[in-house]
């Protein structure tokens, strides 16, 4: 068999009869009421309500969704500030509304509350753009134009943004064959000149235009920047993506909810824990199920795990790109030590695919717990080392300090998320925000600082390492919970092995699981988690067959990413490098 | 809820002095010098190939085929690990045993290049017969070697536990501890495992 056969083209064929009512979402008489008080608020545009969502949800206009985003930004009791996501949905079949969905989601830092804003699209019409309203939105634009061919009207460069210029086609319409293959040659590629922002007077240097990546080793991934220099000053800069992009939206369309779990290791690799926890939670909200808190317990100490080894790697990395290549030494061991953790829970060091929807694949062994605190215990000398090196030395705060700064306001409106926005001095975390998975017992702090610059995100991640150690510490005091590790749902887990080799039942509940898979409730859903760097969102569509409909995952690093090629405008190369690192900019989420 | 500000205050003139300063650092890595000098036993270090690292008895490597007492592949072809696998990576060809009636793989082919090492098939397996090693030495010179068949799969029955990684339970397994998962000075041990119980798939049967 052709491992090409299963992907060819397989026309929609609209939603599958499923013996399930659709998803009703918890709570949903309150969300529907504070949706009304937030359209009642906004007098022009009207934001038409749309009832039954897991957020306040409206439908707006497509020549007005400008005003409505403005509207929603600058209201004194709303101040929807930061544009978390923009993206499309296509429904091929629809007839009335127009065949694809633009989606917009904001987020207030005042109330503590998402909106989520749709705009109905037929196919030979445009939107307006955004980016007048929400800088960040500009790549989110450009990457809704790669993926569905909805052209944004008014936007500065709307040019494809992770598929390669000599892609035909837009991959992530329903009606796109993803056999099919594009070859990018020599000819096909296209020359990037950056624009010159910063007006220089006349001066003797040459102006030079420099490739940085993408394989360089400062990139730390495949990451591109043009940029223009006047002797070693950056005055041009652009940021060019999708040297990594392995199509995982596309891919979760074709593979039943449990085969999605192994492609989320591969977007934040470095805290692949963390994505399988996201995912998992979302698909588990759309299912209406928890999973039992043994293995919450498990996912929340992994995560808190995981997000250490990603600071470690981000600032190991950081200081390597600065010449201080000890401290990446005596960071990575605890690192393994981390990954072996994981490794003798699941298996596998870096992309453990430990979660399963409803649970965990197996119990963590007998001695997790002792293991996890003998590695707590070790945890902090590793980091006092560290800061004891190079948090208050000269050479270092010399690179440093004032680097690559960002304002608060700037921040948020590029949808920053994660330590870059609480380097800023904004203290959202998703975890005390919105809390999920029994954060919300724990006791810890969300270090935050003020300057914006690259030390004030170092200084950030250094405490954000102490505080996971709290919370891990406070885990392992807790004990874990006694009881199973997965739902005993069979519609939704896997009967344990010894029911399958003995009982008929099992077996046929095993065997409709493996080739039917899990058929959620119709509904779309978003959960969030805090991820190693900000805002890790997956929204799931479900239409009641055993594939997803859809699946968009919210990178935390994509907005991240694109403010940085205006935040070294002006710096030197050498400080554009150390900027580079501290933003901790993973090419395989950024990349999907 | 909890903030703390981070804030850096600015470095005194003490702290703006160099050799002090690089004095300081200097005590820190010496420091590790001299513990690493005189622990060489437990330095983080595996001098592969010699030594190799075992991981532990959940790690998900090189996949084989158990068999039944009587030397047959327990695989019955039911396909469920090529649905179950999301990188499309396992062909099966199936065909029936004249003399049983049982059905059972003619072809069984895994492409390692596009495995991705989930452990999905061991899950999906109802018939306990494809489990994961802890071999992880999977180094090929060409492409075509990368895909594996029966030949290089199954295995002969009484196939010792010691190698054994991802599988289906852990029901004595844990006596040994999580093996070398935790720590790269645990990972030093250099004997394998004792091969005391051969696979027993009726353990949950009795």
């Amino acid at each position: 068999m052709s491992t090409l056969t299963k992907f060819s083209a397989i026309p929609y064929t609209g939603p599958a009869p499923t013996n399930r009512s659709p998803y009703l979402p918890a709570g949903v008489e309150q969300i529907d009421a504070r949706a009304l008080e937030i359209g009642a608020k906004i007098a022009s545009p009207d934001l038409e309500h749309e009832a039954g969502q897991d957020m306040p949800t409206f439908v707006v206009e497509r020549g007005k969704i400008v005003d409505a985003l403005r509207a929603l930004r600058d209201h004194q009791d709303l101040q929807f500030t930061l544009p978390l996501d923009l993206w499309g949905v296509d429904y091929p079949r629809r007839r009335d509304v127009g065949r694809f969905d633009v989606m917009y989601q904001l987020y207030s830092l005042k109330n503590n509350e998402r909106v989520r804003l749709k705009v109905h699209v037929r196919e030979d019409e445009s939107v307006p753009t955004s980016v007048g309203v929400f800088r960040g939105y500009n790549w989110f634009e450009r990457e809704v134009w790669d993926m569905f061919g909805i052209r944004f009207e008014g936007h500065p460069n709307l040019r494809r943004i992770l598929c390669h210029e000599a892609f035909q086609g837009h991959a992530l319409r329903k009606d796109y064959d993803p056999a099919q293959r594009w070859l990018l040659t020599e000819k096909d590629i296209a020359k990037i000149i950056p624009t010159i922002v910063l007006p220089r007077e006349e001066s003797d240097f040459e102006q030079v235009t420099l490739n940085l990546g993408p394989s360089h080793p400062a990139t730390h991934g495949t990451l591109r920047i043009v940029v223009t220099l006047d002797g070693e000053t950056i005055i041009g800069a652009e940021s060019e993506i999708g040297y990594l992009h392995r199509c995982f939206e596309k891919m979760s369309e074709t593979h039943t909810y449990q085969q999605v779990i192994p492609f989320t290791d591969r977007l934040n690799y470095c805290s692949a824990i963390i994505n399988n926890v996201g995912y998992c939670m979302a698909v588990e909200k759309l299912l209406a199920i928890e999973a039992p808190p043994r293995a919450q317990h498990i996912r929340l100490m992994l995560s808190e795990f995981m997000r250490i080894a990603d600071h470690i790697v981000c600032i190991g990395a950081n200081l390597v790109d600065m010449g201080a290549l000890t401290n990446f030494w005596y960071l990575f061991q605890p690192r393994e030590e981390i990954l072996g953790l994981v490794e003798s829970c699941c298996g596998a060091r870096l992309l453990p695919s430990y979660t399963r929807i409803g649970g965990l694949a197996v119990d963590a062994p007998s001695d997790f717990l002792s293991n996890a605190q003998r590695l707590v215990d070790k945890l902090p000398k590793y980091i006092d080392d560290v800061d004891k090196l190079v948090t208050r030395n000269r050479i270092f705060l010399d690179r440093v300090v004032g680097v690559a700064p960002i304002t608060a306001a700037d921040a948020i409106n590029f949808g920053f998320t994660g330590p870059c926005l609480r380097a800023c001095g904004v203290p959202y975390d998703v975890r005390k925000a919105q809390p999920y998975g029994g954060y919300e017992t724990y006791d810890f702090d969300v270090p935050i600082a003020e300057a914006g610059d690259t030390n004030a995100r170092y200084l950030v991640r250094m405490e954000e390492m102490r505080q996971s150690i709290r919370i891990i510490q406070q885990g392992i005091d807790r004990g874990l919970p006694a009881g199973p590790v997965i739902v005993n749902d069979p519609y939704v887990a896997l009967p344990p092995k010894a029911k399958v080799y003995n009982e008929m039942e099992s077996l046929i509940y095993h065997f409709k699981l493996i080739m039917h898979g899990i058929q959620p409730p119709v509904g779309e859903v978003y959960f969030r988690v805090e991820g190693a760097n900000g805002e890790l969102g997956f929204y799931v569509v479900s239409d009641g067959t055993k594939n997803p409909y859809r699946v968009r995952v919210r990178p935390p690093c994509f907005p991240i990413f694109e403010a940085y090629s205006h935040m070294i405008i002006g710096q030197t190369i050498p400080d554009a490098i150390a900027a580079l690192g501290s933003l901790n900019i993973i090419a395989g989420e950024l990349d999907h | 809820m909890g903030i703390i500000k981070v804030q850096p205050k600015p470095l005194s003139v003490s702290e703006r002095l160099y050799i002090p300063n690089v004095l300081k650092g200097m005590v820190v890595t010496f420091g590790h010098l001299v513990r690493n000098l005189f622990n060489i036993k437990k330095l983080p270090l595996i001098s592969y190939p010699e030594v190799k690292r075992i991981y532990s008895e959940r790690f998900r490597g090189r996949h084989i085929l158990t068999t039944r007492d009587d030397g047959t592949t327990r695989c019955v072809a039911c396909f469920m690990c090529s649905t179950a696998c999301p990188a499309e990576c396992i062909t099966i060809k199936a065909g029936e045993d004249e003399r049983t009636r049982e059905k059972f793989p003619v072809r069984y082919e895994i492409d390692l290049l596009r495995c991705i090492f989930c452990g999905y098939c061991v899950d999906a397996c109802p018939e306990d017969a494809i489990y994961m090693t802890r071999d992880y030495e999977m180094a090929i010179d060409t492409r075509a070697r990368s895909v594996v068949g029966l030949r290089d799969l199954v295995v002969p029955p009484n196939f010792p536990v010691g190698p054994m990684g991802w599988r289906p339970y852990y029901g004595q397994i844990e006596k040994h501890g999580t093996a070398g998962g935790t720590g790269v000075g645990q990972a030093l041990r250099q004997a394998p495992f004792p091969d005391e119980a051969p696979p027993n798939p009726d353990v949950f049967r009795g």
